[in-house]
This record gives C-alpha cells, structure tokens and sequence, in this order.
C-alpha cells in the first residue's frame, strides 16, 4: 500500500465514494481581499466540511477502502492525533461502523478530547512526545487489531484530499492557481497531482509559516529537510513535518512554497473573520496569508484567478484574542 | 446551509439563510440598494443633480446604505449612535458613508436625521418602516423558495421590522402554506407584546440586550404588515443568545451577531419544540449578519 502510487483515478474514484458524505464545500469570494491581493481570490471553505476540516475527505476515504477490502468484520482503525485528524477518523469511522481508536496528546486542548468523544472515538491519551504517540498507537494496534490510519501519509488519505482539486476545477473553471496551506503534506499532495494531471497550466503552491518552513526548505534543497524540533507556531496544525509519502507529489508538483510570518498569519485571521464572517483556525488562513504576501503580489507569472484553500475552523474561541492582529492592516 | 448536529439539538430539519455573508455583512444591504435605487431612477431626469441619501442607524444598516449609494454614484449621509462599535464606523467610513454622530437615542437618531435631510436635501431612508427598503430584505423569499425544497416555517430575528414585514409579506404569496415565526429578545420584546395586545406598543426604554441590532421597536409602517401576516413571537433570553450563538460559531464554523443567534434561539426553546411536528419539518433560519467586535464577544465578558 504505501509504495502505490496515487493517480487521478485513485482521486476520482473516492470522489463518488465521499458523495452525501462529505461535503462539497462552496467557494466564497470577498471584494476586500481582491482589492488587499490585487487578484480574484476564491476560497474553498474546507471549514465547513464535516467534523470542521478537510481531514474528513481523507479519513472517510481510508476507512471506505479498508472495509471494502476486507470480507469479514471491519477492524477497528487507530491513529494519533491532537487535531484535526483526530475528528475527521472519529466522525468517519461512527458513520461507517467502525471503532475509532484516538490516541491524544494529554496537552491536547479539551475541547477536541471531547469532540472525538462526541463523535464517537475512543481516546486513549499519552505523554506529549512524538515517541509515545507512535508507541501507545502501536500498542492499541496490537491489543486491538486496529489499522492504523495516517494523517497525511497514506495513499487512500492523499485520494481523499485529491477531491478537493477536482471540486475546484469545476467550481471555478478560470482557475489559474490554487494556495494550500502545508503541514504534513497530504492535501498538498493530493491537490497538486490533481491540478498536473488535469490542468497543468494551474500553478500549485503551498503556502506554510516561517517558523515551521521544513516544506519550502525541502523543495529549495530538492531534499525531504524535516525539522528536528516541534515549531512554535499559532499554526498548530502545521507543526508537524512534511512526510515521506507526501513528498515525491510535492517535489513533482508544487510550483513554490510561501513563507508567512505569525504577524502575516495573525491579519489573515482578522480579516477572515471580520470580513469575509468565517470561522478559521490559524493553520486554515496560511494560505489567505500567502495569497496576500509581498512575495505573493510581487510574482510576475499569470495567476489572475486564484483558489485559496481555509483547511479548517476548530480551535478554541477563547483563545480568539491571541490569534488576531490587534488592528486590522487594511 | 445546513448542520446535522444543530438538526439533532432541535429536533427538525433547519436550514440556515447565510446573510452574515451578504454584502456588508448582514440582509441590510438588500433593502438598501433598492431604496438607494429608486432614488436614482427617480432622478433620471436630472442628470446632473448630485443625489444625496441620509439614514440613522446602529451599524449595519448603515454600512449597506453606504456601500449602496457607493456603488450607484450617491452620497450617504450617515447618522450613527455616538456608542456605536468602533468596527462598524470603521466600516461606514470603508463604504464611503459620511457620519453624523448622535446621542444613543430613538429621538436623538430621528431628530439629527431630519436636519441632515433639511441641510443637504437628501432623501430619507429609514431602516425599517420605508417600503422600499421593506420590499428588498423580501427579495430573500425568493432564494429561500428555490433553495429548499418545501418551506414549512421562515425563522425572522426583529428589530425594527424591516425584514419581518417584507419576508412574511412575500411568503405569505409566494408559499401561503409556510409559518412566519418572529424571533426576539425578552429584553426587547416590542413586536411580542404588540401582538399579544393587539397594538403597536413600542418599548418604553431602550432596551438592554446583547443584540445591539434589534434595539429599534417596529415602526407604524412595519407593524401592521406584521399583525396580518405574522403567526407568532417567540422571545428569547440573553442567555439563551449567547448560546446559540457560541453553538453556530463552534459547530457551523460561521460569525453571527447576536442578533442572529435570536432565530436559532427561538427554535431550540421549549415552546418551538412543542409545535407539531407535522408541517413543522423543514424550518428555514435567518442568520442575519455577522458584524460584530472580535474583541468583545459575549462569552468573553
């Protein structure tokens, strides 16, 4: 499985899987950010998926294909996560009849342990280091005979989050480029392959903060440079590295990574919030940060028509005051 | 839109008119670019007259009628509370609106109105009681009937009146079958205790409520239009706002005001849950903006 390939078929065909399920997300426009980015922006609002981000693409499609490979009782599924992901498996495997092991950070903020709960999952929590993570979900896997699913790292994951890249070239047909935001790659891998595959002439970038920039360091080198410390970034869901699965798509693919500052981050989320009346997490708006950047606008290569990806809106609202820029930069 | 687990909560299928994400944030923009229409097109035969709107309000209305006369080449004069939010001058001042500060006061508002409109010669338009600006929030019934399939009831926050009169007037011909629910704040509760009597009974005081754009009463213009087409007030408490709207930021990831959190108040109380559930399925919801101060949420204070 994890030598195999992803095509546009692989993405096709989860597409009509995700259907009545997922989403299709609608893209939104604001004439402000057209005016602040000197471009058309369209923004698919991932926010509005199910479980609140785009990760449920990814999950529903993973745990789909399990079950339809197997002929006798779905196994259980298991991954860690703090975030996101951890919503998307839950919701997913409750809507597909399968248990979803979570293991969870004990740092991981309440109100995603409760929303998993919410959805169903069962939260094993463990020390808050990247090796007691792996070894706790390891551990489950053997008691329980769960397959581990991946949040970014696995085919059936990087199909899913493919779809989004085929909602797009129908939704806005003009399209000449697409920003997403990148943490360990998979929806960025999934978009771009999309994009080369059917429209090459669409310019794919990711869009990444500074703090946390393995991935623009990775494609400048033309090697995977994972970061060796956990980045401190309002962009939670961006803090881990860009994976080994995700990374041949990115390096094939993607045109440029855009770096952002926290402060370029923190304006994004005002003026998605204030003016476009979206609820974004901080990982969700580095690409409207990207899209609005100096570097971004200064860019000379044809890109009128740009498709800016918010990944997701779970965050904790009382934490809202940290994460804006205490006057709008209008 | 929709959302399954605010399905489950109340117990019907509702669906969610977004009008946070209309132009300048809330439904306001509808009535004012018709009302700022009619202005112009009146004055087509005077080219070269320079046309003038004047408004009082609290922030939203303000911003439409700004963006509107914008766009159509008109001037807007705008009088706003001196303790209006300070996002919602910025916004005006965004739009082009010119503004006119006045006391926090029914009267201060209608008085300092009039006296633009006498200085400048601009046309009036009100928030709520003019029926051009009544007929434009109605336009809404026209995307709600092609967007769901069976409308059994329309959920309507109420200030002023404004867009209960002009949704309840275009629903009741459009799809007669349909409820017309009106939604509103104990603490301002006007519009219930006028059909309760059977009177226009404007509130006494201005009122103390979270929802800083449903302190107008409903006007003479507005409230006969409501006591014939409207079935019934639900009135709801600050609490009970808050909540909804905490519940749609989490779970519909959408920035609502208070004031449209009333809706989504109103059909989770106890007495929305006793309506039958027959010909009570599908319930349309109006979010009616989302202009709001990040920095003073209520769940903040």
């Amino acid at each position: 499985m994890e030598a195999q390939r992803v095509t546009v078929p692989d993405v096709e065909t989860p597409a009509g899987r995700l259907q009545g399920h997922a989403r299709e997300t609608p893209v939104l426009t604001c004439g402000t950010l057209d005016e602040l980015a000197g471009r058309r922006l369209y923004f698919k609002c991932e926010n509005l998926q199910k479980s609140g981000s785009f990760k449920f693409r990814g999950a529903y499609n993973a745990i789909s294909r399990l079950l339809s490979s197997t002929n006798q009782n779905p196994p259980p599924v298991v991954t860690h996560s703090s975030g996101n992901h951890a919503c998307a498996l839950a919701l997913a495997a409750h809507q597909l009849d399968v248990t979803a092991h979570v293991v969870m950070p004990r740092t991981a903020p309440q109100c995603k342990k409760e929303t998993v709960r919410g959805y169903g999952g069962k939260v094993i929590e463990c020390t808050p280091t990247e090796q007691a993570r792996v070894e706790t979900m390891e551990r489950i896997a053997a008691e329980t005979g769960a397959v581990y699913i991946s949040s970014s790292q696995h085919p059936d994951v990087i199909a899913g989050q493919g779809t989004m890249g085929l909602e797009l070239l129908r939704q806005v047909p003009e399209l000449d480029a697409v920003i997403t935001p990148v943490g360990g790659g998979g929806m960025l891998a999934g978009v771009s392959l999309v994009m080369k595959s059917l429209n090459p002439h669409v310019r794919v970038y990711g869009a990444e903060p500074e703090l946390a920039n393995d991935a623009a360091t990775s494609l400048a080198k033309g090697e995977r440079c994972p970061l060796s410390y956990y980045p401190d970034t309002i962009a939670d869901g961006l803090r881990i590295n860009m994976g080994p699965v995700a990374w041949p798509y990115i390096r094939e693919n993607v045109d440029d990574i855009i770096s952002v500052t926290e402060e370029e981050i923190k304006n994004a989320m005002t003026l998605i919030w204030q003016r476009m009346k979206l609820v974004v997490e901080p990982s969700g708006v580095v690409g409207v940060a990207a899209a609005l950047s100096d570097s971004f606008k200064a860019r000379e290569e044809p890109a009128k028509n740009v498709a800016v990806i918010l990944s997701g809106g779970n965050l904790d609202l009382l934490k809202l005051p940290d994460l804006l820029s205490v006057s709008e930069h209008v | 839109m929709t959302c399954s687990h605010l399905n489950q909560l109340s117990n019907r299928n509702l669906f969610f008119k977004c009008e946070n994400l209309q132009k300048t944030g809330s439904f306001k923009f509808r009535g004012a670019c018709n009302a700022v229409s009619k202005v112009v097109s009146t004055n087509q035969k005077s080219p070269d007259r320079e046309l003038s709107v004047v408004t009082h309000s609290s922030g939203n209305h303000a911003q439409a009628v700004s963006l509107a006369a914008q766009v159509q080449g008109v001037t807007a004069h705008i009088v706003m509370p001196s303790n209006s939010p300070a996002v919602k001058k910025e916004a005006v001042r965004s739009y082009g609106g010119l503004i006119v500060e006045c006391e926090p006061t029914e009267q201060s508002r209608v008085a300092t109105a009039d006296q633009v409109a006498e200085r400048t010669g601009a046309t009036m338009v009100h928030p709520n009681q003019s029926p051009d600006v009544m007929a434009g929030q109605g336009t809404m019934v026209f995307e709600i009937l092609e967007q769901v399939e069976r409308v059994d009831a329309i959920v309507v926050p109420v200030g002023g009146g404004g867009m209960l009169s002009g949704v309840s007037v275009a629903a009741k011909k459009l799809c007669p079958h349909a409820k017309i629910y009106a939604a509103e704040p104990k603490n301002a509760d006007d519009c219930a205790v006028s059909m309760a009597r059977g009177e226009l009974t404007p509130l006494p005081a201005p009122p103390v409520t979270v929802c800083d754009a449903l302190k107008t009463s409903i006007g003479p213009h507005t409230w006969p239009i409501i006591r014939d087409h409207v079935d019934d007030v639900i009135t709801v408490t600050e609490e009970e706002i808050k909540a909804a709207m905490r519940l749609v930021w989490e779970r519909m990831k959408l920035v609502i005001e208070p004031s449209s959190a009333v809706g989504v108040a109103a059909v989770m109380t106890d007495r929305f849950q006793r309506l039958p559930a027959d010909g009570h399925q599908n319930i349309v919801v109006i979010l009616c903006g989302g202009n709001v101060d990040l920095e003073h949420l209520p769940w903040m204070r």
